[in-house]
């Protein structure tokens, strides 16, 4: 019972919860505009949050692990980013995103480049800390480690933090969301989203219930998706 | 730490915030621009960093100038405008009179007749038609020329101020908008009462070169004193360079003074961090915000972490696989969901502080929980050091989380804190109090990575440790 389960299987559990929200906002949509609210931000909330995860791997993968192993001006210029963009409480960089992009799907790519920033730091800091800790375990050639045996030990050992903040981006998105909205920040030509039912001023309660526990439901999916292998780790 | 690290770290500290204060301007700058929005700052025709041509009071007489000796529809604005900018055009205007043709001329020098009349220097007989009113103004530059001068200006300025003879308030008047910046100047800080009397003078001979209706009443009080002189100054730091020379290094510096960050940042250091659209100083709107979001901080921070830990120690520790999979899930839930949209059904306006405490507490212990129970250190070592070990990276990602929790607590439960303040003043397009409150939260969130960057334990064998 306690045994790991295969990555394979954990996709699949992970896609089979996704596949039983959709089949759930599917059949309450017709039932109030509430609902059909829900079930629009359900769609919203997948594909944004793919979406962000994706742009933000791409970002934080490279830039995290040459910000660690590669020339220190790059590591400088990481440490300076984040310092700048994570000064700031998210919700107004979110807001000033959202409001200066024209369309979604540049505020969500804007979105998953923020939050590849911070990706790439926590990488940067678990290789930085692995390094430290273990430098015997991959071999080095003149001082340097061999690309190969980085990427194989070395960043597959440091992908642990990512993986965490990886799972959150859902929620992460849908609390930005609603703060934006409960502090009079969204656009008005925004997209109906569960940010929108979570923040409005009188939220109506099945909708928002819904809308939390789903949030919750996608996140407690990807957190076991991710999950590291070894001994003593708690599921999900 | 040695010293020079600290001077190192207090300098990098220092170039962040500057740039910060850079970035957060750009925001509040790009979500004024945005589709629909009704709350233009006062600033907001200026370029918001560089001005690539700073336009001073030559270049503003100059094209009126040429605007009214054409003609046509563009010379109604330009002969407004002229009137406007008044005695400080006239040392570019009235000299080059001669270089047009008969027509354009006694088209500007009719154009003056505002001036003249707002100068006290004619009478509408001496100026109804053209040929008289070209000879009028070039009797007028040959007699008073002299007057036009900075140092002659300031010193009829500072005589005003110290007493008040009807004289001297007509000299200044005769030599109109080309004394506004002595008098400016001469408003100084408004203490006592022999001050109010100061600002009562400059402010009649203010009020009448401007024809802008700002009152100082006979009664006035220090306060109400104080409140005129900030009233010129904003005046001032609104339409000061139209009239005002913009020659050699002034230009240069125009370039970025004469922009939306540089009239912020000219408030700043007039002090107090400038003031918000209702007139009260910035930094007092900070320090009445930063009881409440600190103590959030300080409280969520102090409990949340601990019991992170805690929470994580009996996650691992627990035999029971169903106890770890709830606390698991209970974990990443809290951490996810925005509860306090939640907990504002329930709780009452009293409960306000205590509610928004116990979630920020919460909230913490389940993010640092979630990020613990993950972290690849915390499978060999106890949570106390996988906290202390990965304190650089959650230092760097705690601080954005946990102070958007904040600003939605505040929001939610109308706590008078930074975040609530810095959330309205950019919805309003108060860029004072946006800059105000932002940077105080940009500190807090720097200061907190600092922090958690210095209780980063150090491995001595590791040359990577030292290098970075």
């Amino acid at each position: 019972m306690n045994e790991p389960l295969s990555a394979k299987r954990r996709l699949m559990l992970a896609a089979a919860g996704a596949a039983l929200l959709v089949v759930l906002a599917a059949a309450l949509a017709p039932l109030s505009p509430g609902l059909q609210a829900y079930a629009r931000g359900l769609a919203f909330a997948v594909l944004a949050g793919l979406s962000i995860m994706a742009v933000a791997f791409l970002v934080a993968l490279p830039l995290g692990a040459l910000a660690a192993s590669g020339p220190r001006l790059i590591d400088w210029a990481l440490r300076f980013a984040c310092d700048l963009v994570g000064s700031l409480p998210t919700v107004f960089v979110a807001a000033v995103i959202w409001a200066g992009t024209s369309s979604t799907t540049s505020f969500v790519c804007a979105l998953g480049v923020l939050r590849g920033l911070e990706q790439a730091w926590l990488l940067r800091c678990e290789i930085v800390r692995l390094e430290a800790e273990d430098a015997e375990s991959v071999p080095r050639g003149l001082g340097r480690t061999p690309l190969v045996a980085f990427l194989r030990r070395r960043l597959s050992a440091a992908l642990g933090p990512l993986f965490v903040s990886a799972s959150f981006s859902v929620a992460w998105l849908t609390a930005l969301d609603a703060a934006v909205s409960q502090a009079g920040l969204r656009p008005p030509n925004a997209l109906e989203t569960w940010g929108l039912l979570l923040g409005a001023p009188h939220p109506s309660p099945l909708p928002a219930l819904l809308a939390a526990g789903s949030v919750a439901w996608l996140t407690v999916a990807l957190h076991a998706l991710f999950r590291p292998p070894g001994p003593g780790v708690a599921a999900p | 730490m040695s010293v020079r690290a600290a001077i190192r770290r207090l300098f990098g500290i220092a170039l962040t915030l500057i740039a910060v204060s850079v970035g957060m301007f750009w925001a509040s700058a790009t979500y004024a621009r945005r589709p629909g929005n009704q709350h233009a700052s006062p600033f907001a025709a200026f370029p918001v960093f560089f001005n690539p041509r700073p336009i001073g009071v030559r270049e503003l007489s100059s094209n009126a100038l040429h605007a009214i000796a054409r003609g046509g529809r563009p010379a109604i604005a330009a002969q407004i405008s002229l009137a406007r900018l008044g005695g400080a055009a006239l040392p570019y205007v009235l000299p080059a009179l001669d270089s047009l043709d008969p027509h354009s001329r006694e088209r500007v020098a009719l154009a003056l007749t505002p001036v003249a009349m707002r100068m006290e220097v004619g009478s509408p007989d001496e100026l109804s038609d053209g040929a008289q009113a070209v000879l009028f103004w070039t009797r007028f530059w040959q007699d008073r020329a002299i007057d036009f001068r900075t140092a002659s200006v300031r010193h009829l300025t500072s005589r005003l101020a110290e007493r008040s003879i009807a004289l001297r308030r007509e000299d200044l008047i005769h030599v109109d908008t080309f004394a506004l910046p002595a008098l400016i100047d001469a408003l100084g800080r408004v203490d006592t009462l022999e001050d109010v009397a100061r600002i009562q003078r400059l402010n009649s001979v203010l009020s009448h070169i401007t024809e802008l209706a700002v009152g100082c009443p006979p009664g006035a009080s220090v306060a109400d004193a104080r409140a005129v002189a900030d009233t010129w100054r904003d005046f001032w730091e609104l339409h000061g360079s139209e009239y005002s020379a913009l020659d050699g290094p002034r230009r240069l510096a125009a370039s970025f003074v004469e922009t939306q960050y540089g009239k912020w940042l000219a408030a700043v250091l007039r002090g107090g961090l400038g003031r918000t659209q209702s007139g009260e100083r910035a930094l007092d709107l900070v320090l009445r915000g930063l009881a409440t979001t600190s103590f959030l901080l300080f409280v969520g921070l102090g409990g949340g972490f601990p019991l992170g830990v805690v929470w994580t120690r009996f996650e691992r520790r627990s035999h029971k696989f169903a106890t770890r999979v709830a606390s698991a899930i209970a974990g990443t839930a809290l951490a996810a969901i925005p509860c306090a949209t939640f907990v504002r059904w329930f709780a009452g306006p009293g409960a306000g502080l205590a509610s928004a405490i116990g979630l920020v507490t919460i909230t913490t212990a389940a993010w640092v929980s979630r990020h613990l129970a993950r972290s690849t250190m915390s499978q060999s070592v106890s949570p106390i050091a996988a906290a202390f070990s990965v304190s650089a990276p959650l230092g760097a990602t705690y601080p954005p989380f946990v102070l958007s929790a904040i600003v939605l607590v505040e929001l939610i439960f109308q706590l008078p804190g930074l975040g609530r303040t810095a959330a309205l003043a950019l919805a309003s397009g108060d860029v004072n109090a946006w800059m105000a409150a932002s940077l105080s939260l940009a500190s807090a969130s720097l200061l907190l990575r600092h922090a958690a960057d210095l209780i980063r334990p150090r491995s001595s064998s590791s040359q990577m440790a030292s290098v970075r």
